[in-house]
């Protein structure tokens, strides 16, 4: 791999290598840029994939070596409520490993439907008062961006005509992982209701496909690294292509804590603390930061200067609020036959129909129920069994044998309104493991936020009960206090004073600084961000690189 | 709690010191079976020698296991090796939790000799007995500890010294071979209705 020195001035430093940084990497070094990028984790089993385990005893007592997410007690972070409350300890955790978030998800695909880029003046149901606005790219325009996606990472799926799914231009590259008989169930309940399933698009493939194997639905999935390498993660897609251009290096351990700026208020690289904690600086002409839709606005707050004094590009104020984490809601049943639904993916077939809001619910909201099982022999006998169900005793082992592979799970993906209070910002009293102030979330979701999960939960027993389920519970609904699909916080539009980034991810107030990942999201979607993420990178890589080519990329970005 | 050896006589005398005669006499063929396994085991090399737990401890352990997924018709907690689980976790990932199950067998001991004065030992109760026990401190981060580390131990890959040739994966019957094809389950396998909604 093609090491530069630190005291090299880069083209590109790319701060995380996850759904949008692989991207950014991979697009700017084919192109012919030198790139450095700065991973927080570590390689995971990157190359050798097969030594991935798929242990579920190990996976709950991960060595820091081998993590693949980021760890609450070195990477903390604390919660609260609303601004009353004082921030307890969080147990946010995102993707920190070459590939991000992406080496472990679910791989679930789904675009955002074209009225989501203009919700906020298409749909009278959205009450006053919440940061629901407009994005200044269209579907049309992104549209290109999404077919790219699917096609270089490599997306399964079905291409089908229906009001309740984004239209495309092109099909899916290879076809949709098998049924499962929870989408079997999901069949028999819509045809009693009249609803329309559709197989979930997945980051996941189920034909060999640009020199990886297909998926043999091996059934340990989401939260585990893929064997067979089926999984379409940014690991196996694109960094490799970023490396073998010889133009770019990874490195990993590479924590940034500061973003630079010189007197002029241009980016000129950024520090950050190596495996060994010793700060290390990098220069770039550009900085990309693609850190997550948490890590990104907190990286911007911390970058305080003299000229930047509520952090860098926040001179809207807007940097790290609109926060959205992603809520749900769902219900469980259980069956008279096998459904065996620990084969497979986790995510095999949605039911679309309630994507839209309507007027006729009486409040803002929409999603999709996505037909689920995948319960691990160890997350079946800790917690998996019904609630009435024995914990223990010959009642508890009898229950073990009746659930076993008689269940299903509907889990629902649902808007979450962008509010000005939900933030991201530093604890005033909390450090992390490196001394820097930890991630704060500030998070209590919109009453009409909760409307629409009762009414996805509500759903889902209908579901099942439709499908003839012998027994259906449903938890109470609550919103998440953080989770891997931040979006938000560093929201995109055409007005510096209400946002951060352009329509071209390019910071209002620094000419050579993008914001590529969630954090550009101006409206949250139904919380399936990732298929959009990377659309998004793929298009803005491509006006950087057009842009770049012109000149002096310092001044021409 | 270390590694020892013991001769077969001198653990089982140990094991029943403190108990009334009377009653050890009674349940003898009980305790016989709960202690015979462990000691076995340990004898014979077919299992990892025990590193924390005493065989003594290892017992009343064993015993709460075999209440939590208890031995039917099918095998439980006992032949799935859960108190070697156990025992092996105490020294790798569940270090910290040492102490907690030096307390709670303490704990145990107490509340077996607050409902049986005459039992000494939770092990040596019967299953009826041991039953009540373990209800009434269900509730306790013990009983929990317990019953999550036996969960675990039974479900767990059999590498970590549980799950003894897969009981517990049998029992709930999941294939472990990693590399599945359609069709999965019963529904799957069916004629699907036709849909209306979405045209491919």
């Amino acid at each position: 791999m093609k090491q530069y020195p630190t005291s090299q001035e880069v083209d590109f430093v790319v701060i995380g290598s996850g759904a949008a940084g692989g991207i950014m990497a991979k697009q700017l070094s084919t192109a012919g840029f030198s790139v450095v990028v700065l991973e927080q984790g570590g390689w995971g089993k990157y190359g050798r994939e097969h030594e991935y385990n798929k242990d579920e005893w190990l996976a709950r007592n991960v060595s820091e070596e081998d993590r693949l997410m980021s760890d609450p007690s070195r990477q903390r972070n604390t919660f609260r409520h609303n601004d009353k409350e004082k921030a307890t300890r969080g147990s946010h955790s995102y993707g920190c490993v070459v590939g991000g978030g992406t080496v472990t998800y679910g791989g679930s695909s789904w675009r955002h439907m074209p009225w989501e880029f203009k919700e906020a003046s298409y749909d009278s149901t959205i009450p006053a008062g919440t940061g629901m606005a407009d994005w200044p790219v269209t579907y049309e325009e992104l549209e290109p961006y999404y077919t790219q996606a699917e096609w270089e990472m490599g997306m399964s799926g079905l291409r089908v005509d229906s009001p309740f799914v984004a239209p495309m231009s092109k099909d899916y590259p290879v076809p949709p992982v098998p049924l499962k008989s929870s989408g079997a169930l999901f069949n028999t309940a819509a045809a009693k209701l009249g609803l329309t399933v559709v197989p979930g698009p997945l980051a996941i493939i189920t034909k060999p496909y640009m020199g990886r194997a297909a998926c043999v639905n091996c059934g340990i999935c989401s939260g585990y690294g893929c064997q067979v390498r089926a999984r379409s993660s940014s690991a196996v897609t694109m960094i490799p292509l970023a490396e073998k251009t010889g133009r770019c290096e990874i490195r990993v351990r590479s924590y940034v804590r500061e973003i630079s700026t010189d007197s002029s208020g241009r980016v000129t690289g950024v520090v950050y603390f190596n495996a060994q904690k010793q700060e290390v600086r990098q220069k770039a002409k550009v900085v990309i930061l693609s850190a997550n839709g948490s890590e990104s606005p907190r990286l911007l707050l911390l970058s305080k200067s003299a000229r930047f004094p509520d952090g860098l590009a926040n001179s809207s104020g807007v940097v790290g609020k609109y926060l959205m984490v992603g809520n749900g809601g769902g219900a469980s049943a259980l069956f008279e036959h096998p459904l065996n639904e620990y084969k497979g993916v986790i995510s095999g077939a949605g039911i679309v129909d309630y994507v839209g809001s309507d007027p006729k619910r009486g409040f803002y909201g929409g999603g999709r129920l996505t037909a689920r099982g995948y319960l691990t022999p160890l997350d079946l006998g800790l917690d998996g069994l019904s609630p009435e169900a024995p914990r223990w005793g010959a009642g508890y082992k009898k229950a073990l044998r009746e659930e076993a592979n008689h269940r299903m799970t509907i889990n629902c993906f649902v808007t979450q309104m962008p509010l000005e209070t939900n933030r991201v910002d530093l604890d005033p009293d909390v450090k992390d493991e490196w001394g820097l102030p930890a991630m704060r979330i500030t998070l209590t979701s919109h009453p009409d936020d909760f409307k629409n999960m009762e009414f996805f939960r509500k759903k889902s027993i209908e579901i099942l009960e439709a499908a003839g389920a012998k027994k259906v519970w449903a938890p109470p609904i609550n919103d998440t206090r953080g989770g891997a699909h931040n979006r938000g916080t560093c929201r995109m539009g055409n007005d510096p004073k209400t946002s951060v980034v352009d329509k071209f991810h390019k910071a209002h107030d620094v000419p050579n600084l993008y914001i590529v990942d969630g954090s550009s999201f101006v409206t949250g979607g139904r919380n399936h961000p990732t298929m959009t993420i990377q659309a998004l990178a793929f298009r803005a890589a491509d006006h950087i690189i057009r842009n770049a080519k012109k000149g002096n990329i310092r001044t021409s970005v | 709690m270390s590694t020892r050896k013991k001769s077969r006589r001198s653990f089982l005398v140990e094991s029943a010191m403190g108990l009334n005669a009377a009653w050890v006499a009674a349940n003898y063929p009980g305790i016989l079976a709960a202690q015979q396994f462990v000691h076995s085991a340990t004898q014979k090399g077919q299992l990892p020698h025990l590193a924390v737990f005493t065989e003594a401890q290892a017992v009343e352990i064993e015993a709460m296991a075999a209440q939590i997924i208890p031995t039917d018709d099918t095998p439980g907690a006992r032949e799935a090796h859960c108190v070697y689980f156990i025992d092996r976790a105490l020294t790798t990932f569940a270090k910290n939790s040492q102490p907690a199950y030096i307390q709670g067998l303490q704990d145990l001991q107490a509340k077996t000799l607050q409902l049986f004065p005459d039992a000494g030992k939770f092990s040596a109760l019967t299953s009826e007995q041991q039953i009540k026990v373990l209800t009434q401190i269900e509730k306790t981060p013990f009983f929990n500890l317990v019953r999550t580390h036996t969960v675990i131990g039974f479900f767990a890959r059999p590498e970590h010294g549980g799950n003894f040739e897969k009981i517990g994966w049998k029992l709930i019957g999941y294939d472990d071979s990693l590399n599945h094809k359609a069709p999965f389950g019963y529904y799957d396998a069916q004629p699907q209705p036709k849909l209306t909604g979405a045209k491919a």
